[in-house]
């Protein structure tokens, strides 16, 4: 018998809370006498900013090593998973690793009475509206917690790594139990308050694990890429067809790479005040991934699709409030922010500053090293200030 | 020197406004989150518009933009090897000239860019680099420079800063730098010894603004082998959070450890002259990255050192770090 865990993170920022996840379950399961490695997904490397990645740990109470590894080892993806890990919950409204890959399903790989758990903040109800609905009955289990984010040589210790280690030993007792978890980390650390958070963790998740019935959850839109088969390579060659060009004023008038959108990399999205803009072309001229588009009144679109959410246009923008980076998991679609402008813009202002909200992060420069800052209450800009709702006015 | 056919009639983008609008690199490619260089490569796409065709050498910028028969590419594209930047330049430009003396394709200007990183370009393809600016093909060879190997998790390269940690070096508690080489003047030793190379720049992308464009378009229109030099700030190997790689690269250049500056046939012009201006204290723009975050006060000052040493004491600020004066042996 085989037992597999996928922990899904953002690429880089969570490379090493990944890593550690798949190598602590390595050394607590053979603590308990079983047969365990981890292994990260080739497909995923080098890894990106953001990019969904995977890693992986298989735990055996009877194979032997080379059996297990036989079994396991050198996959490019596994088949089904026990217990799917999520450390970014923005990652539910599904993966695109790579291009042709397509936006695959967060619960894809968890096999019947397996396990999806997700570190959020988000109930189970918030997440179904993300997850798609399984033929099968599963189980959806939380850590309350934020993303935790760091750098690719360092790792944030904010006791993430701990407590998802209490909430596997939770859902699947099979995996790793939690008194070897309490047992690896105190002896590991020596530290107390890690073998406490991962009993927390667990005893939290024991309570929040919800049976998801067959066809409960949300519709997928999203179809999986044929890919080109043996033949159709070797009549490409090694040629991959440009993209055609084209470009024309408006919302979604640039051509853009149709196969691969990858706009599942991000974990906030921009929200533009059209109405606060000056129009200085700073989102659009700073955008690595070219998903402004212009339009003929001298605001620029975003296509959400393309977006990837590294927040660079909020930074560069000099208006206030203009520009702010929202939870992706308060939208539910891509639709163009412009047209919902020009439709109806003081709708438009109430629906932004609904999604804005009060809370605002200010992320420290150096990843995983200081304390993001969440500012509380803030006052609201003006609506007389700024182009497009002083004419709109006029 | 050079060819005779007509030259595209670039204008300069005098404000960001005139900006082109249209992406000849568009949206759909795997870099990471606030990637530097992809403004680069939007950037010199856009400035020399769709007669354009590019190579470029393995690095980041290959790899995050082929995810698997899939490219953000609309003008041509090709791949090379990555110490092959130069010559697959040269043959692309010798084979587009090939074909017009032959009548096969019609006689106009076609703009041949390749793109290589700083190892690419800057340690392992240099001799290609060399000779292909030896030659009298019009051709722009832009080094992305993001001071490490960042394509396989950030190993050191010639273009590193001193002290910087990658995979490479490692800080350790016997060891605090390990990285001990100072960065190689890559622009400055290209302007220096090829004669036929009549235009050199070092740029970043969006620092100052249009900036990298305008000198993308001037190598193109002078014309010949031309080379540009670009300072990316890179989030993943610099580690800092993405939002701020505009701030970093604009940091780079205000504490002077990055010059800006232009070649024209022979003549240096400052295009950020970091003396003017004031500079800030480089421990502004070390102190945001995490690669630095084991560099002692002592080691900020030997930095700091340096830089200043750069921009005081070289004949040739950023360029030449001779004394002046001849002084015969013996």
């Amino acid at each position: 018998m085989i037992k597999r865990v996928e922990v899904n993170y953002r690429g880089i920022f969570q490379k090493n809370l990944g890593k550690f996840i798949g190598g602590d379950i390595v050394q607590i399961a053979s603590r308990m006498g079983k047969v365990a490695f981890s292994n990260g997904r080739y497909s995923d490397s080098p890894e990106r900013n953001g990019i969904p990645c995977k890693y992986f740990a298989f735990v055996s109470p009877d194979l032997s090593e080379e059996e297990l590894e036989a079994e396991c080892g050198a996959k490019l993806d596994i088949d089904e998973a026990d217990v799917s890990v999520v450390v970014d919950d923005t990652m539910v409204k599904g993966v695109e690793p790579w291009g042709w890959h397509g936006v695959r399903a967060i619960n894809e790989k968890v096999r019947e009475k397996g396990c999806l758990l997700v570190v959020s903040r988000h109930g189970h109800d918030q997440l179904l509206k993300f997850v798609p609905k399984k033929p099968f009955s599963y189980r959806l289990a939380l850590v309350e917690g934020d993303a935790s984010f760091a750098g690719l040589w360092v790792n944030k210790d904010d006791l993430t790594r701990e407590r998802v280690l209490g909430a596997i030993a939770a859902v699947d007792p099979g995996i790793i139990s939690i008194e070897a978890v309490e047992a690896y980390l105190l002896e590991r650390t020596k530290e107390r308050h890690r073998a406490e958070a991962a009993r927390a963790a667990y005893d939290a998740t024991l309570r929040s694990t919800r049976i998801i019935k067959a066809g409960e959850g949300a519709d997928w839109a999203h179809e999986i890429p044929r890919l080109p088969t043996w033949k159709e390579f070797e009549d490409l060659g090694v040629a991959v067809p440009a993209v055609p060009r084209g470009f024309k004023m408006g919302p979604r008038g640039q051509a853009r790479n149709d196969a691969f959108k990858r706009g599942t990399t991000k974990s906030h999205r921009p929200v533009v005040r059209f109405d606060l803009c000056i129009k200085c072309t700073l989102c659009w001229y700073d955008c690595p991934d070219e998903c402004f588009d212009p339009t003929d009144d001298g605001l620029y679109d975003v296509n959400y699709e393309v977006c990837v959410g590294c927040h660079k246009c909020a930074e560069v923008c000099p208006v206030p409030e203009c520009i702010v980076m929202v939870d992706e998991l308060k939208f539910d679609n891509n639709d163009s922010p412009w047209e919902h402008h020009k439709r109806d813009p003081q709708g438009y202002i109430t629906w932004a500053e609904d999604k804005k909200g009060t809370e605002r992060i200010h992320y420290p420069h150096v990843t995983g090293t200081g304390m993001e800052i969440r500012q509380g209450k803030f006052v609201p800009p003006k609506q007389e200030k700024g182009g497009a709702a002083a004419e709109a006015k006029a | 020197m050079a060819s005779q056919l007509p030259v595209i009639d670039y204008e300069k983008i005098k404000k960001i406004h005139d900006t082109p609008l249209e992406e000849f690199y568009t949206s759909g490619h795997r870099t990471c989150q606030g990637c530097e260089s992809a403004m680069v490569m939007r950037d010199f796409a856009k400035a020399s518009g769709p007669r354009t065709v590019v190579t470029g050498a393995t690095g980041c910028m290959y790899v995050a933009n082929t995810s698997y028969l899939t490219t953000p590419w609309i003008v041509p594209w090709m791949h090379t090897q990555l110490g092959a930047g130069g010559s697959s330049a040269v043959g692309m430009a010798a084979g587009l000239r090939a074909l017009m003396r032959k009548g096969k394709i019609p006689q106009e200007k076609i703009n041949v860019i390749n793109f290589s990183g700083d190892l690419g370009a800057g340690d392992m393809g240099i001799g290609g680099i060399s000779g292909a600016l030896q030659t009298d093909y019009d051709l722009l060879i832009i080094m992305y420079d993001n001071e490490s190997a960042a394509n396989t998790d950030i190993q050191a390269t010639g273009s590193t800063t001193y002290g910087a940690q990658t995979t490479f070096t490692p800080p350790g508690s016997k060891h605090r730098i390990m990285h001990r080489r100072w960065k190689k003047n890559v622009a400055a030793m290209l302007a220096v010894g090829h004669p036929t190379c009549r235009y050199v720049a070092t740029a970043s992308a969006t620092f100052p603004a249009l900036d990298f464009m305008n000198k993308t378009r001037k190598a193109l229109s002078i014309g010949g082998p031309t080379f540009i030099h670009t300072f990316d700030p890179c989030p993943k190997g610099w580690d800092f959070h993405p939002r701020y790689s505009h701030e970093l690269g604009e940091l780079g250049v205000k504490s002077g450890i990055f010059p800006l500056y232009e070649i024209i046939d022979g003549q240096v012009i400052y295009t950020y002259d970091a003396r003017q201006k004031g500079r800030i204290p480089v421990r502004e723009y070390l102190e945001k990255q995490g690669r630095f975050a084991h560099l002692i006060d002592e080691d900020v000052d030997y930095i700091q050192h340096m830089v200043d040493t750069m921009w005081n004491e070289w004949e040739i600020p950023g360029v030449a770090p001779f004394r002046a004066g001849l002084s015969v042996a013996g």
